[in-house]
């Protein structure tokens, strides 16, 4: 069940919250080490479904490897590949044959890392806004890499005061009549709700949308799926178009990620359709020419604290989570306390009228 | 690497530090961020945001003279390292003193750029010369070593033109007011007399250091004791085992004949980007045992004081 993040976490720094894990210190919170946390008993997205083809392609999570293939058509992921001479034994993420658990859906490969007894498609993301079958156009989808840990990533997305400022030339900078932050949690994930009103035109609108007006309002959801990495990215522009985005960060090792994503326009006029996706290899650059700098500075554990703002609210609460969640993980607890596969729709404000498959 | 707090450290030419773009330097282990605020003044802090640990050298300076990280935009004070704005909250002036980000003192002098990691010792005073050459490097050596290949032989890291260092001394390392100083013959390059078997020679290298900075003064002189060329090296340990030198020169007295003319050629004084290893391997370590001695002993006597450092 959902529940509101109503009182700031930055305000009372010696309390500790638990959310049916351990308590977690606010004072560890703010002197995390994402390094260290390793997530199982989840579906990670390793591949768009086009890439795997009959010749084997090479993934990773946490530096497990997992080799991709298709067998008459259907997809096989072993962390052998074919034509390697074992010399090693197998790992306890696979079965008696190597092979990982692999569904897929939304277009995209998804492997579980954990207990393969475990593996039940319960447990995949809801991503409503993307076709169950796949089949949105390539030019919507594209492959990006990060030179950070996958939860420096993560926080990076959810804190959306920083796309003013380090992505002002695409989305905007960060004047506004007024701006609102909500913030929801479960055990599974954590979702930001960013309202604006009156905000500055995304730059890439007024090009590519044709947008004359010089401000926009401006809902902006991120729900983040803790265990599997994965985020949604939900912006409703008025005037403008509906940008949903499907920005999964794999750790690929742990201290680097990559996203298969997939940005669905097919709602929106063509260039804006085809530019937008596109937008994702300037934007990635910028974050990652701050979190490339950043993400060994949390390789380590120190004793200062970091410092927050208001509108840290979001990121502590997933720092928190993602901590209570490993915590929990680290003493045996595999468990779904809560369902990430139930429609989230309502949630990220989806207008099902634009989504329909 | 841990350094003691109250050394200062010429981590930057004057001119390399802007109102345009900061600029990123270490000192040891500790990331610095300096730039000139709007009075132009040359600030220090360290290159860290205390918000999410982004470079801060890697923002802007704004034109009220404060550094902008370039993540969040979080703006803080060069003089107290005081965040004083965050971007979406302009309404709000005044965070908590603990909203800083560590600020260290500054020196400018000499046409460098000093630092301190303790931002309330007080930095000596000193001569203001001018210096028409200059430059820096980042040499992959550790900064005793560096020190150690100067005082060994500083072919490996300087070459003056025109000039060859030999390895006879005048006068072997020893204390004189703090510094460590010692002579060094040197002879007219190309042609000269193999230095084995020369009487008399024609050139001596003054070097006066700095026990824990490695800030050097150089002079060379020439047999009627003119000053021919001054320098002044400073190296500072930095990250990965990297030594950064700035370096500065200016010629002296105009030294007689084609010699003369040659060292007052372009660029006198040429400090090496790197040190050649298999040279360096080989380098029989004398001069720099009598360092290591000497330095222990100081240290054991009584303390480098900052009026001991060395440039001018």
């Amino acid at each position: 069940m959902l529940e509101v993040a109503d009182r700031s976490v930055s305000h009372d720094e010696n309390s500790a919250t638990t959310s049916g894990g351990s308590p977690i210190a606010m004072n560890a919170i703010n002197r995390w080490v994402p390094h260290d946390i390793v997530m199982r008993d989840s579906w990670f997205p390793v591949a768009h479904n086009y890439s795997v083809t009959g010749k084997p392609v090479r993934r990773a999570v946490y530096s497990n490897p997992i080799f991709l293939w298709r067998d008459n058509g259907v997809v096989v992921a072993s962390e052998f590949h074919p034509n390697e001479r074992i010399a090693r034994d197998k790992s306890e993420y696979t079965d008696v044959r190597g092979r990982y658990p692999v569904m897929e859906h939304y277009g995209v490969v998804w492997v579980w890392f954990g207990n393969p007894l475990a593996a039940d498609p319960v447990h995949l993301p809801s991503l409503p806004f993307l076709p169950p079958k796949g089949g949105l156009p390539r030019h919507m989808t594209s492959t990006v890499r990060f030179e950070c840990s996958a939860p420096i990533s993560l926080e990076n997305l959810i804190d959306l005061t920083h796309a003013d400022f380090l992505h002002a030339d695409v989305v905007g900078d960060e004047r506004s009549d007024s701006e609102t932050v909500e913030t929801y949690y479960d055990s599974e994930t954590v979702t930001m709700i960013r309202t604006c009103v009156n905000k500055s035109v995304a730059p890439v609108m007024k090009f590519f949308s044709g947008i004359k007006q010089p401000t926009q309002n401006v809902r902006q959801v991120i729900r983040i799926y803790l265990r599997s990495h994965c985020a949604i990215a939900y912006g409703r522009f008025t005037p403008g178009d509906d940008v949903p985005l499907f920005h999964p960060c794999t750790p690929e090792t742990r201290d680097r990620t990559r996203m298969e994503m997939v940005m669905n326009t097919s709602n929106a006029g063509l260039m804006f359709r085809h530019v937008m996706p596109k937008a994702g290899y300037k934007v990635s650059r910028q974050d990652s020419y701050m979190t490339s700098p950043q993400s060994p500075r949390y390789m380590r554990h120190t004793d200062r604290k970091d410092l927050h703002s208001k509108f840290d609210q979001a990121g502590q609460r997933y720092r928190m989570a993602m901590m209570e969640l490993a915590d929990r993980q680290a003493k045996g607890d595999f468990a779904y306390r809560d369902n990430v596969s139930a429609d989230c729709s309502d949630i990220i404000g989806l207008r099902k009228e634009l989504f329909q498959f | 690497m841990s350094l003691d707090s109250d050394l200062w450290w010429a981590v930057a030419r004057s001119e390399e530090v802007t109102s345009e773009k900061p600029l990123s330097v270490d000192i040891g282990d500790q990331p610095v961020v300096l730039w000139r605020d709007n009075q132009g003044i040359a600030r220090a802090l360290e290159d860290r945001c205390p918000h999410r640990r982004a470079p801060l050298s890697l923002g802007c300076i704004r034109d009220n003279g404060w550094i902008q990280c370039g993540y969040h935009g979080w703006s803080y004070d060069g003089e107290s390292g005081r965040l004083k704005e965050i971007p979406n909250m302009k309404d709000q002036q005044k965070f908590p003193p603990i909203y800083k980000a560590n600020a260290f003192g500054v020196s400018e002098q000499g046409g460098f750029v000093r630092v301190c990691l303790n931002p309330k010792a007080e930095a000596p005073l000193r001569a203001d010369p001018k210096y028409t050459y200059c430059g820096t490097v980042n040499v992959s050596c550790s900064h005793q070593e560096y020190l150690n290949a100067l005082y060994d032989d500083p072919n490996l890291i300087i070459s003056i033109r025109g000039v060859r260092f030999s390895s006879y001394l005048m006068s072997e390392l020893h204390e004189e007011g703090g510094l460590l100083v010692m002579e060094r013959n040197c002879q007219w390059h190309p042609l000269h007399w193999p230095s084995h078997f020369v009487a008399e020679f024609p050139l001596t290298l003054l070097t006066r250091t700095h026990p824990l900075t490695g800030e050097t003064q150089l002079t060379l002189r020439d047999e009627q004791f003119n000053e021919l060329l001054h320098a002044v090296l400073s190296p500072v340990p930095s990250a990965r085992g990297v030594t950064a030198v700035r370096w500065r020169a200016e010629l002296g007295v105009r030294h007689p004949g084609l010699r003369g003319a040659v060292l007052r050629g372009i660029n006198p004084l040429s400090v090496l980007s790197s040190v050649d290893g298999t040279k360096l391997r080989v380098t029989k370590p004398t001069v720099s045992l009598h360092g290591e001695d000497l330095r222990n002993a100081m240290l054991e006597g009584s303390p480098v004081t900052n009026d001991q450092t060395v440039a001018a």
